[in-house]
């Protein structure tokens, strides 16, 4: 389960858990393009679940700052958010893999942010080969803003932070993977990952 | 250069400063700058990250976020990264 800190990514998890899932989640640390307030919000967020559903849920946090770095240097920013996920989707299915995950999951919902369209969603996620649960994909965020009050992980969601900075001032909402590829081959993919993963740190 | 009044930013999370006219900053510029002054500072080539007593970005649209709730901090950075955006005496 991929982890942000906001209102989604925690009742995405809380759906899967009360269907019976054994959980692990993944938090990509994007200091210094935020601040310490996502990974804060994440261990209350896991804390609050863990304790409503009685098992403990790993957390992987892996540094992604230097990853969007070196996305910002050497690429396109107009499809910055686009190459961004592909990273944590990539990062993410290397953990999967290595805990023996069968699925990945999300917390994202159609049509919410430019990252959200159905064109950036399948270009993002054509970088992965295990199967997508997004269990929020048909809510509108008034609903998701519902059940994040019910289950209590709204207020720690809605607690002040600092919003990405790496997101440009006009992301694309519709991105051609042709294109998303040739961007991405202006970095090493592979060296990017193996450093990610590599510094992995387990909660 | 001069400011808008610091403004809290949509987040709340942080200090946000505007420049009164647009403007396109030599980032590079700012980051040697800054170095040569030995502060801390990430070039990811559409902004600076400078690592003061907080973290402060530095678009190259000239807006600054500072990453702190006390407004008298804020201020006082701010004061600190305008130094860097000017061009020194006799350059340029």
């Amino acid at each position: 389960m991929m982890m942000s800190g906001g209102i989604d990514s925690p009742v995405s998890l809380y759906y899967l858990l009360r269907q019976g899932h054994d959980m692990l989640a993944v938090h990509m640390d994007n200091r210094p393009f935020t601040d310490d307030t996502p990974l804060e919000k994440i261990t209350d967020h896991m804390s609050l679940l863990e304790t409503r559903f009685g098992r403990k849920v790993p957390l992987y946090v892996l540094p992604h700052g230097p990853t969007q770095i070196a996305l910002m240097r050497q690429t396109d920013r107009h499809v910055g958010c686009v190459l961004c996920r592909r990273f944590m989707w990539r990062a993410a299915e290397r953990i999967a893999e290595r805990e023996r995950a069968t699925f990945l999951a999300t917390g994202e919902a159609l049509g919410q942010v430019a990252s959200q369209t159905l064109s950036n969603m399948r270009s993002a996620t054509a970088s992965v080969r295990l199967p997508i649960v997004r269990p929020l994909i048909g809510l509108d965020k008034a609903e998701i803003e519902s059940v994040a009050k019910s289950i209590g992980t709204y207020v720690i969601s809605t607690r002040p932070g600092v919003c990405c900075q790496a997101v440009p001032d006009k992301p694309a909402t519709r991105s051609g993977l042709v294109q998303i590829l040739k961007e991405e081959e202006r970095v090493d993919v592979e060296a990017i990952l193996d450093d990610c993963v590599r510094r992995a740190v387990v909660m | 250069m001069t400011f808008h009044a610091l403004q809290v930013c949509a987040s709340r999370g942080a200090y946000e400063a505007i420049p009164t006219e647009p403007m396109r900053l030599d980032l590079a510029g700012v980051c040697t700058r800054m170095q040569a002054e030995g502060i801390d500072v990430v070039d990811a080539r559409v902004m600076l990250i400078a690592r003061l007593e907080r973290e402060v970005t530095v678009g190259r649209d000239g807006r600054i976020l500072i990453k702190t709730n006390d407004v008298a901090q804020a201020e006082r950075l701010l004061a600190v990264i305008e130094r860097f955006l000017e061009l020194p005496p006799g350059a340029g």
